[in-house]
């Protein structure tokens, strides 16, 4: 078992009401003279938690079910009202938007500012000041004051600044969200890394789809109490379920477009999984794609089948006018065709697996409908495919040994 | 965080406050001088040329050194505290997000207040020598020894002024008021030898008398100061830190919740 980093015994918070100005007073002199104080309002209870060094945790529920209060426990922002946490190591937080900058300043002196709260001494600032403009990219931003900065460009400073601390625990929400296409990516590449170099991750999240990206343990709470804690796929399956009993009535009829194009995808299915949970794969397993296109005029359609990596990343594609392969003709304007990976090669991860309907002649695109793949296994290879390989000596060279 | 860090973090808040208090002024640094220069122009003017105020003793010095010896230090001292009081309220959004020793921030803006009327004294004092007013500059060392103890007394109660301040809001509305009534309170503008005998020993109740006395005897050789106010002043301005921290720790852990 890998060191302890975070544990919380029966921690929880508790806010003092304070409604009139005389409440003040009161809970002042409670607190000076008792140190205690009176009526409080529970936001968390009872929370016990262990995170390890290496492990990746994602905390998800509703909005006011404590994370973000969870979370200033962990960094200290909070004392706890009861129980305690103790955190071992160094802690990088990228809570808020913005948190810890001050808009009047430059970017250049809130990135020292942030250093300074996050204990790096000056000699050090100026070792990493180049590298953390070059992650932030914001060009000559940089010595703008902050307040002119757009959000997006706040993110990508806060996230630098943290990048560049190499913190044991990184404690982070859906701040990322804000970030563009290619920062998002930048991050989230980041962030694997740090994983795959045995850093720890705490991520609050509304997207699942983050969450089982970057995590493979997941908390839920809810109303200020653990509902469960588990392998990531457990919990937040268990989460939406939740949330769809919350919000039964709503059917999402399909997009009315989609009756009207030429050729449109009616449902798709990884080893015969339609849901929009992901299908989990161990590596080097075999895996089914199967689809059925409908087809307006009746016409045969050519069907492409492509793989990417969960931030975009394209692995492989093919398609079946590539391969001279036909899709079947089930009835009038329906076709369905299958795909089967023997061994599919790819490396532990995240990756979505797209269909898309052509024209026959295969250069038109029509429609896409994607579905999420998650490969586990332990293996600390690098890349997204293990590619056939094999160690050999060099031949006429062992006279070395 | 360890010593090292909160060092530059200390620094940095330093460098902050300064830069807060004189890039957005309009005379920039010179506001530090310019500031504490014009109420001294105004205090003389009314009390040289309206009141013809006169220092009793046949050594006695003029009164703008009289007065200069006994206001910078007055004016280190109330600025921090003032400006102290309201620098947890003020960085509510830094505290509420980051985890800091927060102390440093008080710490921070007591060192600014002081800095930037420590050197504004010795300036002064520079000047009033060059024009002869008879400063005793061999005492400098000595006076300026005093602002430690000055600097523990404003540090221990801006500590505990800030901590309450997040609680009960109008305390830094309370203080505007209450720190007039500790200067007048004191012998700044006036000799303590010009009060009626029966009143003079509770002026030693304010702990502020001690320093103008104590600005007095090194730099003017005004008046005189016993060794034993020099130990009670360095005991009340310990205990005073002391306190300040206590009440700081006992309420830091609840800042949150009130800010």
């Amino acid at each position: 078992m890998s060191e302890l980093l975070i544990e919380a015994r029966g921690l929880g918070k508790a806010y003092p009401k304070v409604h009139r100005s005389g409440d003040r007073l009161r809970a002042l002199g409670r607190l000076l003279f008792r140190g205690e104080d009176g009526d409080r309002i529970s936001v968390l209870r009872d929370v016990d938690l262990e995170v390890r060094r290496g492990e990746s945790l994602g905390l998800i529920g509703a909005n006011g079910a404590g994370k973000s209060t969870l979370l200033k426990l962990i960094t200290g922002v909070l004392t706890p009202s009861s129980g305690s946490v103790r955190v071992r190591g160094k802690v990088g937080a990228l809570l808020e938007l913005g948190a810890g900058f001050h808009p009047e300043y430059s970017g250049r002196d809130n990135i020292a500012m942030a250093a300074a709260l996050h204990g790096l001494d000056g000699a050090e600032l100026r070792r990493r000041l180049p590298e953390i403009i070059a992650f932030a990219d914001i060009g000559d931003y940089i010595d703008e004051p902050v307040k002119h900065y757009s959000s997006g460009m706040v993110v990508r400073l806060g996230f630098a600044v943290i990048a560049s601390l190499k913190p044991d625990l990184l404690v982070t929400d859906e701040v990322l969200a804000v970030g563009d296409e290619s920062f998002q990516k930048k991050c989230v590449r980041w962030m694997q890394d740090y994983l795959d170099g045995g850093g720890t991750l705490i991520l609050v999240s509304h997207s699942m789809y983050h969450v089982q990206k970057l995590c493979r343990h997941a908390c839920w709470l809810r109303d200020g109490e653990v509902a469960m804690t588990g392998d990531v796929f457990d919990v937040t399956q268990a989460y939406l379920a939740w949330h769809e009993r919350k919000s039964a009535p709503q059917e999402t009829s399909p997009n009315p477009d989609r009756r009207n194009v030429e050729f449109s995808v009616l449902d798709m299915s990884l080893d015969g999984q339609t849901g929009e949970q992901p299908v989990l794969l161990g590596q080097g397993e075999p895996l089914e794609v199967r689809c059925r296109i409908r087809s307006r005029e009746d016409r045969m359609p050519s069907v492409a089948i492509g793989v990417t990596r969960a931030d975009g990343t394209p692995v492989y594609g093919v398609s079946t006018d590539m391969d001279g392969h036909h899709p079947q003709r089930l009835a009038a304007g329906e076709y369905a065709c299958r795909l089967v990976f023997d061994a599919l090669p790819l490396l532990p991860g995240s990756y979505t697996v797209r269909v898309h309907p052509l024209d026959p002649e295969g250069v038109r695109v029509f429609d896409t409908m994607e579905r999420t793949l998650t490969v586990r296994g332990a293996t600390r290879e690098f890349g997204l495919v293990r590619l056939a390989h094999r160690w050999d000596t060099l031949p006429g060279e062992a006279r070395h040994e | 965080m360890n010593a090292m860090s909160s060092t530059t973090l200390t620094l940095r808040f330093l460098q902050r406050e300064f830069r807060e208090r004189f890039t957005g002024s309009l005379s920039g640094s010179a506001w530090a001088l310019l500031q504490p220069l014009l109420q001294l122009g105004v205090y003389s003017f009314v009390f040289v040329h309206v009141f013809k105020a006169r220092i009793p003793g046949a050594d006695a010095p003029g009164y703008v050194p009289f007065l200069v010896t006994a206001l910078w230090p007055w004016t280190a001292f109330s600025e921090a505290v003032l400006r102290s009081t309201t620098v947890i309220q003020n960085n509510a959004a830094l505290i509420g997000k980051v985890a800091l020793p927060r102390e440093v921030l008080v710490f921070a803006s007591v060192c600014t207040s002081f800095a930037v009327h420590v050197a504004g004294f010795v300036a002064i004092l520079l000047v009033l020598r060059v024009g002869n007013a008879g400063i005793a500059l061999g005492g400098l060392p000595l006076a300026l020894m005093s602002y430690v103890p000055l600097f523990a007394l404003a540090l221990g109660i801006s500590l505990a002024c800030a901590a309450v301040q997040v609680f009960v809001r109008d305390l830094a509305q309370l203080l505007v008021q209450l720190l007039p009534l500790m200067m007048f309170g004191a012998p700044v503008f006036y000799d303590r030898a010009l009060l009626p005998p029966a009143v003079q020993p509770w002026l030693s109740l304010n702990p502020f008398t001690f320093y103008a006395d104590a600005f007095r005897v090194t730099l003017l050789h005004h008046g005189s100061v016993a060794w034993s106010s020099v130990a009670i002043a360095v005991a009340v301005a310990a205990l005073v830190l002391v306190a300040g921290i206590g009440v700081f720790r006992r309420l830091d852990a609840h800042f949150e919740d009130f800010l």
